[in-house]
This record gives C-alpha cells, sequence and structure tokens, in this order.
C-alpha cells in the first residue's frame, strides 16, 4: 500500500507543481488577470497593459474596459477594428473589438455588458468572412478540460521555464511595470504588443521603434492564406450568420443604441484578390450588397469602407501591405463613424 | 475516449468489483464517443450470445454449423456495413462511373458518411472466436449474459485490443476478486509506462516520421530509410503502449489479458515476427481463419494460397483500404517465402537473420503508412536510390539508434516483475507517470483506434 501511495504521490505532487508553475508564469495567457490591467489604470500616468498579461482572455478584458470608463460610445470587431482609439482626453469610448470574432461572440459580448448601462453609440465592424459557414470564432470561454491541459501540459511548462530564465522576476511577480520606449507597459520579459485601457491596441514598433520594426510580409503567402483561411471553402452566405447579425442588431434596437455599421478596408492588393477570385468574388459582392439593406432594416447606416480611398486611407495607411490598417488612418474612420452617428442621432 | 485523453484519467471510475457495474462503466466510456457506438456494441453482444446458446443446443453437426454460419455471417455484416460498405461501395459506384458516365454522387456521400464506430473490428472477431469456440466445443455456451457482455465490451481491450477469447476470460470472471493493493499497484505501473512510451517514445516518433511521410514525393533515399524504419518504431512503441495500457487497466480491474508484443523486431524470421507483433491478431487469424482454410494440411501449394488469403485477409481487417491488403499480401508473401527457404535449408547467421528480417518488415511498414498509389510510388523510389541520397535526418536517426538498443537489451514491460519494485523504482515511475501526463497536451491519437 505504502508503495501504491509513493507511485501516485510522486506523480500528483510532480503534476501539481507543473500546474501550479503554469497557472502562476501563465505563459499563454491563458487566465484572466484584473489586479494587472487595475495596476496600470492606477499609474500615474496610466500604463499600456502588454499583450502577455492579456493573452487570449479578450472577453474579460474588454467587458473590464467598459464597466471602468464612463462608455458611451464603443467599436466591435475583429483585429481590424483594433486600433481604432479614443480621441485625445476622451474617456467615453471603448474598444471592445477582438482578433478572431464571429458575430456569435459579438452577441456574447453585448449580452455581458452591464444591463443598467445609458444608451450606447455602437460601431460594428462587420467582416465578409463573418457569413462563412466555415469559418470558426475564437473560442472565447474555454471549459474545464482546456484549462486542465494547459496548466498540465509539457510544452506550457517548457515556455514557462523559458520566461522564468528571461525574467527571474516572474517567480515573485506575475508582472512588473517597465519602459518600452517612452511609454510605460505593465507585462514581464517582452512587453511589445500592448492594449490601450480604452482596449485599442498598440503595436510594438510604435512603442519602440528602435527595437522593433513593422512586420512587413514579403507578399508571398497571404493571399494563399486568406484562400485556405478565413475564407476557406465559402461557398455560400451563412444563413445562421446572418441571423446571428440580426440577433446583434435587434439587440441594440431593444436597448435603443445608435449604430453605425461597417466594414474595414482592405489594401488594392487585397481589393484585386476579392474582385477577380472565382469563389470568393461573388460572395464578397453579396456581402457587400446585403449589409446595407440588412442594417436599413433596423434603422441603422451602413458605411462600405471596402475601399480605402473612400475614407480616406493610402495604401501606405496598411502596416502589412494590405490587411491591417495604422492608427491615422483608423482614426480617420472613427471620425467618418462619429460623423455618422451624429447625423443618426439627428435625424 | 482514449487511454491518453485527459477526461479518461479524470472521468474514470474508481475499482469496482462487481461485473455489472464495469459493463456499465464500459459502455459509458464507448457511447462518450458517440452514443449509438453502445448500441450497435450491444446488437453484437446478443447476435453472439444468443448464437452461442443455439450453437450448442442445436445437435445435428450440419444444422450447427448452419448456425455458427448464420452467427458469424450477422457478426460480419456489421462490421461489413460500417467498415467496408463505403470501401465496396465507392470502388464499385466509381467503377460503374466509369462505364456508364454517371457519378451517383448522392450514393458517393452517403458512403462518406459512414461513421466506423471504433473498436468494432476487435469486439466482431472476439465475437466470432466465441462463436467458433462453442462449435468446436472447447467451451461452452456462456449462460450469464452479463458476463458475456463484459467479455465484450470490457474497456480496455475495446478499442484497440487485446484481442481476447472467452476462455481465457471466462475462468478470471467466476473468481470472486478482493481489494489487492499490489496488483493495483502493478497494473498501475504497468499503465504508467504504457503512457509514457506512447506520449513520449512514440509520439516523438511521429513527430519526426510525419514531417517525411506526409509529403512522400520530395523524400530522398536517407530520408525515405530513416522515416520508414522510425515509422516501424513509431507504430510498434504506440500499439504496444496501448496494449501495455490495457494489461495496466484490466489488471487493476483483477483481470489479466493476453500479452500482444515480444519485442517484435528482435524476431529472426517473418515467422517468428507474427508470433512477436499483435499476437492476440496473427493467433486469431491463424485459428479461426489459416486453419479452417485447409492450413499445411494439404500440401505446399495450398498452403501458400492459404497463408496469402489470411494475410491479405487480415491485411483488410487493418482498414478498409487497398493498400492494406497489399501490406498483408506483402507479408504473406514473406512467410511463404520462408517456408520455401526452410525446406532448401538455407542457414544464415543469427544476427544476418534478424538483420535481414527487420529491413523486410520495415520495407512492408510503407504499404502500411501510405494510402494512395502514388504517395507509395514516390517511397519505393525515393527507397531504390531513385532520388539521390539526400542529407541523413540526424534526430530521426538518433531516436533509432536509441530506439533499437533499448529493445534490443530490454524486454518487453509487461514481462518486468513489477511487483517488486521497490520505492526508488516506484517514485520513478510515477515522475515518468506525471511527465506522460503532461505531454498529452501534445499527444498523437493512437495509430490503432482507427482499425
Amino acid at each position: 500500500m505504502a508503495r501504491l501511495l509513493v507511485l501516485l504521490g510522486t506523480a500528483a505532487v510532480l503534476l501539481g507543481a507543473n500546474a501550479a508553475l503554469n497557472w502562476w508564469v501563465d505563459p499563454f495567457g491563458e487566465f484572466w488577470k484584473p489586479a494587472a490591467v487595475r495596476e496600470a489604470r492606477d499609474s500615474q500616468p496610466p500604463c499600456l497593459v502588454s499583450h502577455e498579461v492579456i493573452g487570449g482572455e479578450y472577453l474579460p478584458f474588454k467587458l473590464d474596459v467598459f464597466r471602468a470608463r464612463p462608455t458611451r460610445t464603443f467599436v466591435i470587431g475583429s483585429s481590424r477594428v483594433l486600433k481604432i482609439g479614443a480621441w485625445p482626453g476622451e474617456r467615453t469610448f471603448a474598444n471592445l473589438g477582438m482578433p478572431v470574432i464571429s458575430p456569435e461572440i459579438v452577441l456574447r459580448e453585448l449580452r455581458a455588458l452591464p444591463k443598467s448601462t445609458p444608451r450606447q453609440t455602437m460601431y460594428l465592424g462587420v467582416e465578409a468572412f463573418w457569413l462563412n459557414p466555415s469559418f470558426k470564432g475564437f473560442d472565447v470561454a474555454p471549459g474545464f478540460e482546456t484549462r486542465a491541459r494547459y496548466v498540465l501540459s509539457r510544452s506550457a511548462f517548457g515556455e514557462s521555464l523559458r520566461i522564468l530564465r528571461r525574467a527571474p522576476y516572474v517567480l515573485l511577480h506575475r508582472w512588473h511595470k517597465e519602459r518600452v520606449g517612452t511609454s510605460c507597459v505593465v507585462g514581464r520579459s517582452r512587453p511589445a504588443l500592448a492594449w490601450r485601457l480604452d482596449g485599442s491596441r498598440v503595436w510594438s514598433f510604435e512603442l519602440d521603434p528602435k527595437t522593433y520594426h513593422p512586420a512587413i510580409d514579403p507578399f508571398t503567402t497571404d493571399l494563399h492564406k486568406l484562400r485556405t483561411g478565413i475564407y476557406a471553402d465559402w461557398h455560400e452566405l451563412s444563413a445562421q450568420r446572418i441571423r446571428s447579425l440580426e440577433q446583434v442588431l435587434a439587440f441594440a434596437r431593444a436597448r435603443g443604441w445608435t449604430v453605425v455599421g461597417f466594414t474595414p478596408p482592405d489594401g488594392a492588393r487585397y481589393l484585386r484578390f476579392f474582385a477577380s477570385n472565382a469563389v470568393i468574388g461573388p460572395r464578397w459582392r453579396a456581402f457587400a450588397a446585403l449589409m446595407p439593406e440588412l442594417f436599413r432594416r433596423y434603422g441603422y447606416r451602413w458605411l462600405d469602407f471596402r475601399d480605402a480611398g473612400s475614407i480616406p486611407c493610402r495604401q501606405s495607411d496598411f502596416v502589412d501591405g494590405g490587411y491591417h490598417t495604422d492608427a491615422a488612418c483608423s482614426m480617420r474612420m472613427r471620425r467618418r463613424l462619429d460623423q455618422a452617428a451624429l447625423k443618426a442621432r439627428k435625424t | 475516449m482514449l487511454f491518453n485523453s485527459f477526461v479518461f484519467l479524470f472521468a474514470v471510475p474508481a475499482h469496482r468489483s462487481r461485473l455489472a457495474l464495469i459493463v456499465v462503466a464500459s459502455y459509458v466510456f464507448y457511447a462518450y464517443a458517440k452514443w449509438w457506438f453502445a448500441l450497435l456494441m450491444a446488437a453484437s453482444t446478443l447476435v453472439g450470445f444468443v448464437g452461442g446458446q443455439l450453437i450448442e443446443q442445436t445437435r445435428a453437426r450440419r444444422r450447427r454449423k448452419v448456425v455458427l454460419g448464420l452467427t458469424v455471417a450477422l457478426l460480419l455484416a456489421l462490421l461489413g456495413a460500417f467498415k467496408y460498405a463505403a470501401f465496396v461501395g465507392g470502388n464499385l459506384t466509381s467503377f460503374v462511373g466509369v462505364i456508364t458516365s454517371h457519378g451517383f454522387p448522392g450514393l458517393h456521400a452517403f458512403l462518406n458518411g459512414i461513421v466506423l464506430p471504433i473498436g468494432i473490428s476487435f469486439y466482431t472477431f472476439e465475437g466470432i472466436s466465441y462463436a467458433a469456440d462453442v462449435f468446436r466445443g472447447k467451451l461452452p455456451a456462456e449462460r450469464n449474459l452479463l458476463r458475456y457482455a463484459f467479455f465484450i465490451s470490457f474497456f480496455p481491450h475495446l478499442i484497440a485490443g487485446p484481442i481476447v477469447r472467452y476462455g481465457i476470460l471466462q475462468p478470471q470472471l467466476l473468481r470472486k476478486h478482493r481489494f489487492d493493493a499490489d496488483r493495483i499497484r502493478s497494473g498501475l505501473l504497468l499503465f504508467a509506462l504504457g503512457l509514457a512510451k506512447k506520449t513520449l517514445v512514440a509520439d516523438g516518433f511521429a513527430t519526426w516520421v510525419n514531417r517525411y511521410l506526409d509529403d512522400p514525393a520530395s523524400l530522398h533515399a536517407f530520408e525515405a530509410w530513416a522515416a520508414i524504419v522510425g515509422f516501424g518504431f513509431q507504430i510498434y512503441f504506440d500499439f504496444s503502449a496501448y496494449s501495455d495500457m490495457a494489461l495496466g487497466l484490466a489488471r487493476i480491474f483483477g483481470i489479466e489479458l493476453p500479452w500482444n508484443f515480444n519485442r517484435p523486431y528482435r524476431a529472426s524470421s517473418p515467422i517468428e515476427f507474427w508470433r512477436r507483433w499483435h499476437v492476440t491478431l496473427s493467433t486469431w487469424l491463424r485459428d479461426y481463419l489459416y486453419i479452417p482454410l485447409g492450413g499445411n494440411r494439404k500440401g505446399e501449394r495450398r498452403r501458400d494460397a492459404n497463408l496469402l488469403a489470411t494475410m491479405g485477409l487480415g491485411g483488410l481487417w487493418h482498414g478498409a483500404s487497398l493498400n492494406f491488403v497489399v501490406w498483408g499480401l506483402y507479408q504473406g508473401f514473406l512467410l511463404l517465402a520462408t517456408h520455401r527457404l526452410r525446406k532448401l535449408a538455407v542457414r544464415v547467421p543469427p544476427v544476418v537473420a534478424v538483420g535481414l528480417t527487420f529491413v523486410v518488415v520495415m520495407f512492408g511498414w510503407v504499404f502500411f503508412r501510405l494510402h494512395s498509389a502514388a504517395a507509395i510510388g514516390h517511397a519505393l523510389r525515393a527507397l531504390a536510390f531513385g532520388h539521390g541520397l539526400g542529407q541523413v535526418p540526424g534526430h530521426l536517426v538518433l531516436l533509432i539508434v536509441a530506439a533499437s538498443a533499448y529493445t534490443a537489451v530490454v524486454p518487453e514491460e509487461w514481462t518486468w516483475d513489477l511487483k517488486s519494485f521497490g520505492f526508488a523504482r516506484v517514485a520513478t515511475v510515477g515522475a515518468l507517470l506525471a511527465v506522460a501526463v503532461s505531454s498529452i497536451y501534445t499527444s498523437h491519437p493512437f495509430i490503432y483506434f482507427r482499425f
């Protein structure tokens, strides 16, 4: 019996230690750490929060952003809206977007907002690929098994050890304030990609241009990635996704919110690709035709930003050559959205 | 649900001494994948149970044969419908389609939608062996449905064997079991060693082997040989690990299952290889296919034909795909070639015999691992130096050398005297278990789980 206990005990102690270390270091950001965000918020002047600390916990982070501010206007959508931020000094704006989001996740996020909030203005960034039935959104609420796998996993343990080698202080403090370029960032060891406290994203090369550079894609595989990734097997507009989008609009209307819908812009290469692709092209055009009508049905406006020139943005405003816009282009988008919202409120 | 999954590790119930609880737990375990899998297993169980009773009750030999035939046909019908219908139907419609220029897309979609219930190949063979043993008078028909249901559904061997015969299990089911910490520890140790073998060794091979064999067109000779030998070790460690885990789990529940592997790459001939590799399948094929076909009793030519038929069908058992048939026929050819060489009294030193057997067995894995004719063609050309020598894949070769040394020196894990393990060795295996569990995150599915 004693040896049986030794067998089970050894395994349990080692697995427990592995799990404890992985939970503490949390190398891939799988656990929500509100205290880190609080520390950034309480700093004078407020700090940014490193992506290492947020990781995949977008939903609780964005909900926290919303609650912590007197939010009246927010933008929600995919990673392509993440550069839309507050105007200098503006405290009533929040960016609730997150990467690999889907209409179902948008609805889930909206339903999780406090019920007693004042009337909101929502800028809803709709992606064409949302209407691809094969596209799957990010798992914003991983279950027990996923978390157990994570804390017990050897690969997470290896990454935890790598982080500890780089930043031994993590063993005592899970994060700390660092200066990156001219900004203060709450993070650890590699506080490059970061989040502002309004929920918008800051690229590493914006934080510290001397150390980091825009990751310029050599443009050899990006269109292939579109074809085989988020736009793969797109043969019809997903009725289910359209229903989910309508649920989002119905939810906003029930709350008396002002909504402006838009689709984020694409670079010229991407536009040519979408227009010429025999499979994606027709769906992409059908999406563009459907959206204004869908939003109008709920009494909302739609801004078609697919062509960046209409914002106006230049080709050089796409930091990766076609997909993500820089801050200035995103804020010009914000101005157009603000104007549309103002008109909508007046009417 | 696989043994190398977290749900299994956390959700498996504690030791239960009663058959009913184990049967219920086994059905829950099986239904975890798809609920109707359990219904299918229940149907197979009823066919085998009722068939056994009818065989025993029928006096006239000819009638008994008919009842046996019906029982086996019903069991095989279930297997055929779910495992081979898509293969046969797909090939037939393609053939008819070429002649008539009709594509039959609806039928193709229907056939492609058929899901293979995991473990059906294993429990069908167990049901057939039971019916045949009752027919031969080796076994009395089981009158207790619960015991028979236990035999078919007992979860450690349900998904990927070993293929158990009722004659081995029945006496153990009649014995009363008491809590025995030594037995449980021994079972846990074997399970832990199996899990470690799977997640640390077999999966280590898988990562490298898949890198090469997923794109056979890009292979050169050194890479091709290393990849195919690596696959030979991968499948051995993978499947023998599953067998060790099954044996260990069963032991925890007080059941000793038959062993399946005994360092097969030490074999000095293909005949010996099949006495060391997937032994519960090879003996099943011998007893219920090769011998009924006539075995070696009707002359050499008939023996050779029987060997090819048995091994060809054995190959097809692994999967509804022509490459498995080719692999089976290749193995059959190796067996009959060995018989012929023995007759010629060809003598080779034992080391050379082991080396030659190793090479021809490893070469055969090409037909097992690669499914399309084009992929097999690319690999064969690369193995025959048709694509040049290429570079030696250092990591994989290192793994192969380590695995060869380990299997050459260390006996199969199920033979270890685990009950005599002291505190230090028990703690070491405990540590190994922890590392193995933490590796489940990146684990590959068991290869034999598909069959």
